[in-house]
């Protein structure tokens, strides 16, 4: 408990961090938001400009600014966006699900892909099948990801009509009832196993795309952790003793070679957000990554901030829960 | 082990398979476009600056898309023409003295709640875009002044928008997709006022309060806006039951047109239409009225004892290439005369002091003050003239002025940041554009001495009062006569001003089995009239 505690402590402390840098790096970008949100015309009326600045609260010196929001952040309340004219929280809630399912499946991918081609990798140390996975590996870790998107959406979709198109759902389908707002399951609630075959359909290729950099990021090092397991005495005996492969596989050097695994997953999910602004611009997908990119573009400060406290609540909450595994699987990490 | 790593291998295949099997099938399902026309579903590719679909609070290009497909005005455009405003909800007539329009219902329209469109919505409508102090909210009011229009009623059936002075743009600026006629009584019931009061945006937000061939289905600003067709229209229905418009980069519009997931692509640049056409896909390219322009500075304060040399300003002109800027602009592209575009009333065509010619500006240059120093030209990284890229131009332009003895250093920026700096008046010399507010040479005043563009240039009305007095002679002028006046106000412009008007950008529009696509250059496009 108290390991726990210690963690949840240090996550609301880094929390805060985010808030702080934030606000900071926000208000340090040259040009003024106000501006940059009004038409030409508007911008030269100054009972507009004035109108639309009380309106945002940047009347007030930066510092009241920052505890005003911070004020208002107790109350779940992340103002108004300049761009979209919502509550910043609404267009996050319409926007985080749709990042969430692209994330979640693209991890799954990276996940199941990139540990068994480590694991053929490690149990074929040197042999042809290892240089091939270990050069795919470097690829994925190279390729910049929104070339590849770019590249993966001309073949699959143009080329080879392997793909659907664009967006998160076919255009003659209209979203299903949202209930969690992952179109998947929220189909599925909704009692339209069309829409949801769709919904996974258009996943497909975007979840690849961004899962390339992590697979690749996976194999190199789950490769490298499962060989050491490889060696040690306990798995020695285990082979030797005559347990089946599967067994030694499951039981011993997974286990074993989990926790490096384990590290990369975490870091790999903030890799998956910042590569989600680009993937999502590409397809069109509708989520953080395109609000992001729309808010940076706009200087909608507000929508910004938003962004930044919830990509870094995330990636806190994913590592915090890392730590938290971490300690159950390893014992050691709650006694150091 | 041998049978494990034989098991992860099939393993991987599997998973693999099972991912292109999956999205095989769907893709194979969904059929692209074809599926879409069978449904009825129009899916039009756009990069969206959308920020509402309140027309009393939009002006941006998107949401001038939407508001025309959602909203009547109470006068319109006729396709392309954007000479001729004609009748929509009301006719109209002006007052002699050009100062007031009385608009004359037509009692035929009907709001999507069923409610009738009244001369009461109209005036509501048009009173609320003046009490939101929104960003449309200066078409109802004189440009010079600031002071807003009278809007009154007259009876059940008309009503008056008057100006203090005489205002013979009046029918030019109410087809504007922002004073779309809203249905005041539903509008009301959900926070509507005609104050800064008003909380109705997000009402119309999720759902349309209006009388046009569309109604709104769903909403989102930073990825998709669906529009279902309105039962109540009383025009021509649209091909179209439903419409799609999302929101796609360039590279992939293209990609989404030629693979039938779009019908239409709005935001290809000439790079990307090359060679695109064939088969099913067509491309319509038309001028866009989005001028770009150069500035010089002419506050002596910034423009360091440079730009402000009236020599200096005729060199620049001169050793501009602009056929070499044409060309980057890409096939379709023209140069306009002056800062008026070229489809506009009083639109020049040429004029020759903005024509290239070496060896005047090498003399120009001779004549000046100009002792070598370093002029910045700053322009807008993150914004395009119509898909091309600023940065492209003002490459051409600085190897244009070095040729002519000038050294230039290139100052890309945000354009918030460029913005912010250009409004202020301290940037000594750029690149931007001017797209415009409705389609009449008035708009076009503010690039006087004195006025809010001129002043960003540092250019004051004592300056050049020549230019001034040719500004009041386009103001004054009536009927016929305002054609030449305003021509007369851009060749004094041109010949002692700030501004060198450069090109004018193709704008392209690229189907995909659909026709009927009209380009307008205050809404883009109207989705109703695609078939």
């Amino acid at each position: 408990m108290r390991y726990l505690a210690i963690r949840l402590g240090l996550s609301a402390v880094l929390l805060v961090g985010v808030t702080i840098i934030t606000f900071v790096l926000t208000n340090l970008v040259p040009g003024d938001p106000i501006t940059a949100a009004l038409g030409e015309r508007a911008a030269g009326d100054p009972k507009i400009v004035a109108a639309y600045r009380e309106a945002q609260g940047l009347d007030k010196p930066p510092v009241v600014q920052y505890f005003v929001y911070l004020g208002n952040l107790l109350h779940g309340d992340l103002g108004t966006s300049i761009g979209t004219r919502n509550p910043v929280v609404q267009d996050l809630a319409y926007a985080f699900p749709a990042t969430a399912e692209l994330a979640v499946f693209a991890i799954l991918v990276a996940v199941v892909i990139g540990l068994t081609l480590a694991l053929v990798a490690a149990l074929r140390r040197n042999r042809l099948s290892d240089q091939l996975i270990r050069a795919v590996s470097v690829v994925g870790i190279s390729v910049p990801t929104f070339w590849l998107a770019v590249a993966a959406y001309f073949l699959f979709f143009f080329v080879l009509h392997w793909t659907p198109g664009s967006g998160r759902l076919s255009a003659f389908y209209d979203a299903p009832p949202r209930v969690t707002g992952l179109f998947t399951v929220d189909a599925l609630l909704a009692g339209q196993p069309d829409v949801a075959g769709d919904a996974l359909a258009h996943l497909v290729l975007p979840g690849m795309v961004l899962a390339v950099y992590t697979l690749g990021l996976l194999v190199r090092f789950a490769r490298s952790s499962i060989l050491d397991v490889l060696n040690q005495d306990y798995v020695r005996a285990a082979r030797a003793k005559g347990l089946p492969g599967r067994r030694v596989i499951t039981a011993y050097l997974l286990r074993g070679a989990l926790l490096p695994i384990l590290t990369i997953v975490g870091l790999a999910f903030g890799s998956l957000l910042s590569g989600a602004v680009l993937t999502e611009q590409v397809f069109a997908w509708g989520g953080i990554g395109q609000y992001a990119y729309r808010a940076s573009t706009a200087l909608d400060l507000p929508s910004i901030m938003g962004v930044g406290l919830i990509v870094g609540a995330v990636y806190i909450t994913v590592n915090f829960v890392i730590d938290v595994v971490y300690g159950f699987v390893d014992p050691r990490v709650r006694v150091g | 082990m041998h049978h494990i790593s034989k098991r992860a291998s099939a393993l991987t295949a599997s998973a693999a398979a099972l991912a292109l099997i999956l999205s095989g099938c769907s893709a194979g399902g969904s059929g692209g476009g074809q599926q879409a026309s069978a449904n009825k579903t129009l899916v039009v590719d756009n990069t969206f600056d959308l920020k509402t679909s309140d027309p009393a609070r939009a002006f941006e290009l998107t949401g001038s898309i939407v508001d025309k497909a959602l909203y009547e005005t109470a006068l319109t455009f006729e396709g392309s023409d954007v000479t001729k405003p004609v009748p929509q909800l009301t006719t109209y007539s002006m007052s002699d003295d050009d100062k007031t329009i009385t608009l004359t219902l037509d009692g035929k329209h009907v709001f999507s709640s069923g409610n009738p469109v009244t001369i009461d919505d109209i005036v509501w409508s048009y009173k609320r875009v003046q009490g939101i102090a929104g960003n449309p909210s200066f078409l109802l009011s004189n440009l010079s002044t600031g002071k807003p229009f009278t809007i009154e009623k007259t009876s059940d059936t008309t009503m008056t928008i008057s100006d203090t002075v005489a205002n013979p743009a009046l029918p030019y600026i109410l087809p504007n997709p922002s004073l779309g006629v809203l249905d005041s009584k539903t509008l009301e019931e959900n926070g509507g006022t005609t104050d800064k009061d008003d909380k109705a945006e997000s009402y119309l937000n999720g759902k349309s309060a209006g009388s046009g061939p569309y109604q709104l289905s769903s909403y989102n600003a930073t990825s998709k806006v669906v529009f279902v067709k309105n039962p109540e229209y009383t025009g021509t229905a649209p091909k179209y039951g439903r419409v799609v418009l999302q929101n796609v980069t360039g590279p992939s519009q293209k990609t989404d047109v030629q693979g039938g997931q779009a019908q239409l692509a709005l935001n290809l640049n000439s790079q990307q239409v090359n060679g695109l056409e064939s088969g099913s896909i067509k491309v319509a390219k038309t001028t866009s009225a989005n001028v770009g322009y150069l500035w010089l500075n002419q506050n002596e304060q910034v423009s360091g004892g440079v730009t402000n040399d009236p020599d200096f300003v005729k060199a620049v002109r001169h050793a501009i290439d602009y056929e070499a800027l044409r060309t980057v602009a890409g096939s379709g592209s023209t140069q306009p005369g002056g800062i008026v575009p070229s489809q506009f009333l009083g639109a020049l065509e040429s004029d020759e002091n903005n024509t290239t010619d070496a060896a005047a500006a090498k003399s120009d240059l001779a004549s000046s003050g100009y002792a070598e120093q370093t002029v910045t030209l700053s322009y807008p990284t993150d914004a395009t003239l119509d898909g091309v890229s600023f940065a492209d131009m003002a490459q051409s332009v600085q190897s244009n002025l070095q040729d002519a003895g000038i050294t230039v250093k290139l100052n890309g920026l945000p354009i918030a940041t460029l913005l912010d700096s250009f409004r202020a008046g301290k940037l000594q010399a750029g690149l931007m554009y001017w797209g415009p507010d409705f389609p009449d040479p008035s708009d076009y005043l503010t690039f006087s001495p004195g006025e809010g563009l001129g002043l960003r240039a540092g250019w004051t009305e004592s300056m050049s009062p020549e230019v001034t007095k040719a500004k009041e002679a386009a103001i004054a002028a009536e009927g016929d006569a305002r054609a030449a006046a305003y021509q007369a106000w851009q060749k004094a412009s041109n010949a002692d001003g700030a501004f060198v008007p450069l090109v004018q950008a193709a704008r392209y529009a690229v189907t995909n089995g659909v026709t009927g696509v009209t380009p307008n250059a205050i809404w883009t496009v109207d989705l109703a009239s695609i078939e």
